[in-house]
């Protein structure tokens, strides 16, 4: 309090009216524009011409979710909402029903993701005790409605 | 259970002298001073077994150490619940619960509720020294009801006990021995009582599994409403579980002067009347659907341009829909009230002295308190015989609860060939068909307010909200607007507002307060103290 209230007077009044560092235009510039020109020499762009070129994503990447399957080809979701309880964006919704197999007990009956409403973050995928969820690198995936954006089971297998 | 006398017992606890009554286990002693010991098959309501040994303690008094469960405590005695020794017994206990133990939580109902989780994060070890193959235990059905998953039991014999002693019908037995043991029915007699849900409670693991809740819903997802079953005028104190707005299933309530833990199935299954395909959830006239924002209104209507109501109440409406029912009455001319009562089912008594009531209504007191004892009764009769003679212009009927066949065969005939009928109803039926004014009732569950039950003790009910506030506006919301449209109420008030109306106006009522009765419910003669003063129970 005693400091606060000491501020304003130790405050020199030379601070606003001190020159500041003269500002220099010149140099930056030069330097600036070499740099481009030695880009333009080079002839090396950066830019991807997307999507004539497609770019490959570094390993990791997170992009558009899909469901595995096991080697008989049966989901290998057995409906434990581990992911739709990491999720913090709440976008997973799952409805477990009985699974028909001798080996295990439940499967989804219903299994959506909103992936507008998804972030990305994997924590699906690490939440997933039975290696069932995974984050492809796929990038690109554009719609033409909202609706298209809900992932359902049959499209999350079948990518 | 441990019989204890008034007789103080010195003894220490972890370094600090406590003083007990004696006869008290040192499980139960160490959590009357704020010290839990983990437990498997120890249950307050059950007979000691002591066969899990996950509550050992070190004592003084032996070398090796003591389960807390079934050792009582003695003058002098000196017991560690923390100490090396006593933490080292238990993550040995602990070890091996789990060595056959599946560790399927992902895919287990009891998941997040289960105690054997809850342990194994205290004193399980963070990986396993068990490389031999797990045993397989049979996975089957018990009963009608009831699933095992034997390959999750750790025999604690919890179930057993219950089946042994409190519904006494002994179904379940343990069979095999060591590590293969696992809970089983005699061939040819499943687990049929009407109190066999409770093992699927008290079952610490997710061993029993109830069919009705099977894959349903984790545990973790649901909402919680602490409320009172409707199924009887016992009146069991029940928590109501709800995903998404939709119950999923009922769990007694700990509540020893009513339903100590447990409850019935009759009860526990019985709530999907409330998703029934004949439930009413609009409000219509004969010539069409009214607005939720308009029903009050058409009620308001109907009262006015009617020279004589009756009105019938059920024993299913709180006291604070009662409160208003009685308020409209008396401010009408030539009004009267009556109620019905649902037809009584059979009384089923268990040995471990849980009794289901043959009445089933479950605030036949309240009706009686506030509107006199012979509503039922000459009241009723005369509203009968004023109905078939014509002498009711416009009946009002409550026809609520948890039944499928309105206010029974008499009253469905009589409200038919009322002149005027408004209903409010939780079914559509006979008694509904052709009224001038059909409203949507809140069933029991789905009710805010006050029951009071057979023992005249007073017991807060709370809605689920799986039908009002969802879809229409509930009887207490439009008593009160018609009140206002009529000129007898300047605001709306909360089910504890219209509680307090009640007891500043009746001498039954007077001193209790929403807030007074708790959790638990209050006898409706034991008057709480004033508040701030010592000796208020809650
Ligand atoms: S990536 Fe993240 S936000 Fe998207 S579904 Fe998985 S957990 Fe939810
Ligand atoms: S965490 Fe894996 S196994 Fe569990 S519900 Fe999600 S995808 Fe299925
Ligand atoms: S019983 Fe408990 S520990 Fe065992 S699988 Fe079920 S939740 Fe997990
Ligand atoms: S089924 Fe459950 S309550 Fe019964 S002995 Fe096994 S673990 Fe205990
Ligand atoms: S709780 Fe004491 S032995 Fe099981």
């Amino acid at each position: 309090m005693a400091n606060h209230e000491e501020t304003p007077e130790e405050k020199p009044e030379t601070a606003t009216t001190e020159p500041r560092e003269k500002a220099t235009f010149g140099m930056p510039l030069i330097k600036g524009l070499a740099n481009t020109l030695s880009h333009i020499l080079r002839n090396e762009p950066n830019t991807i011409h997307y999507p004539a070129e497609k770019r490959t994503p570094f390993p990791g990447y997170r992009g558009e979710h899909r469901l595995k399957r096991d080697e008989l080809g049966r989901e290998k979701c057995v409906a434990c909402f581990l992911c739709s309880t990491a999720c913090p964006a709440h976008c997973i919704e799952i409805v477990a029903e009985e699974a028909p197999w001798g080996d295990r007990e439940k499967r989804p009956r219903l299994f959506n993701i909103d992936m507008m409403r998804c972030i990305y973050c994997g924590m699906c995928e690490e939440a997933c005790p039975c290696d069932a969820i995974e984050l492809t690198p796929v990038y690109n995936i554009p719609s033409r409605s909202r609706g298209e954006k809900i992932y359902n089971k049959e499209k999350l297998l079948s990518l | 259970m441990s019989d204890t006398s008034n007789e103080l017992i010195s003894w220490n606890l972890n370094g600090e002298v406590v003083q007990n009554e004696s006869g008290m286990t040192i499980m139960e002693a160490a959590k009357a001073h704020g010290i839990e010991i983990p437990c498997f098959c120890y249950h307050p309501g059950l007979s000691i077994a002591g066969n899990c040994r996950i509550c050992m303690v070190e004592s003084n008094r032996s070398p090796k150490p003591i389960i807390s469960c079934s050792e009582r405590i003695a003058e002098g005695l000196e017991i560690q619940t923390d100490s090396e020794k006593a933490v080292d017994a238990r993550d040995s206990v602990m070890e091996f619960q789990l060595i056959n133990h599946p560790l399927d939580c992902p895919v287990c109902d009891k998941a997040g509720e289960c105690v054997l989780q809850d342990h194994s994060y205290e004193h399980g070890p963070d990986r396993s020294r068990f490389v031999e193959d797990k045993n397989i235990r049979h996975t089957k059905e018990l009963g009608p009801t009831i699933d095992i998953w034997g390959n999750r039991c750790i025999v604690c014999t919890r179930c057993v006990r219950f089946c042994d002693e409190i519904s006494g019908t002994s179904e379940l037995c343990v069979v095999e021995r060591g590590d293969r043991s696992v809970v089983d029915v005699f061939p040819g007699i499943p687990i049929d009582n009407a109190m066999a849900g409770n093992t699927v409670d008290i079952c610490p693991v997710g061993a029993l599994i109830s069919t009705d809740f099977k894959y349903e819903a984790r545990v973790w997802n649901m909402d919680r409403t602490t409320s009172v079953c409707g199924g009887c005028s016992r009146g069991c104190n029940v928590e109501v579980e709800a995903l998404d707005g939709f119950v999923k299933r009922l769990m007694p309530r700990e509540n020893l002067d009513v339903n100590d833990w447990w409850m019935c199935d009759h009860g526990r299954y019985g709530w999907r009347h409330l998703y029934a395909d004949s439930r009413q959830v609009t409000a219509q006239t004969t010539e069409g659907s009214v607005l939720p924002a308009e029903a009050s209104k058409a009620l308001q209507q109907t009262l006015e341009s009617s020279s004589s109501t009756g009105f019938l109440v059920d024993p299913f409406m709180t006291c604070e829909e009662l409160h208003l029912v009685k308020q409209l009455a008396d401010s009408m001319t030539g009004s009267r009230v009556a109620g019905w009562l649902p037809a009584d089912g059979t009384e089923e008594s268990f040995p471990g002295g849980f009794t289901i009531s043959a009445a089933k209504y479950p605030n036949r007191k309240g009706v009686e308190e506030i509107f006199g004892a012979d509503v039922f009764g000459s009241a009723a009769s005369t509203l009968l015989n004023d109905i078939a003679s014509g002498s009711v212009d416009t009946v009002v009927a409550f026809v609520g609860g948890h039944g499928f066949d309105g206010a029974g065969a008499e009253w469905n005939a009589a409200l038919s060939s009322a002149k005027n009928r408004v209903v409010f109803t939780t079914q559509q039926g006979a008694w509904s068909e052709g009224a001038h004014l059909v409203l949507p009732a809140t069933a029991p569950l789905e009710k805010e307010g006050v029951w009071i039950n057979e023992d005249n003790r007073a017991q807060r009910v709370r809605s689920c909200r799986s039908l009002t506030d969802q879809n229409f506006p509930s009887e207490l919301v439009i008593l009160q607007e018609v009140q206002a449209h009529m000129e007898l109420r300047s605001r709306s008030l909360s089910a504890a507002g219209v509680f307090r109306e009640l007891s500043e106006s009746s001498s039954a009522f007077e001193g209790h307060s929403h807030s007074s009765l708790g959790d638990h419910g209050t006898p409706l003669s034991q008057k709480p103290a004033a508040v701030g003063s010592e000796g208020g129970e809650s």
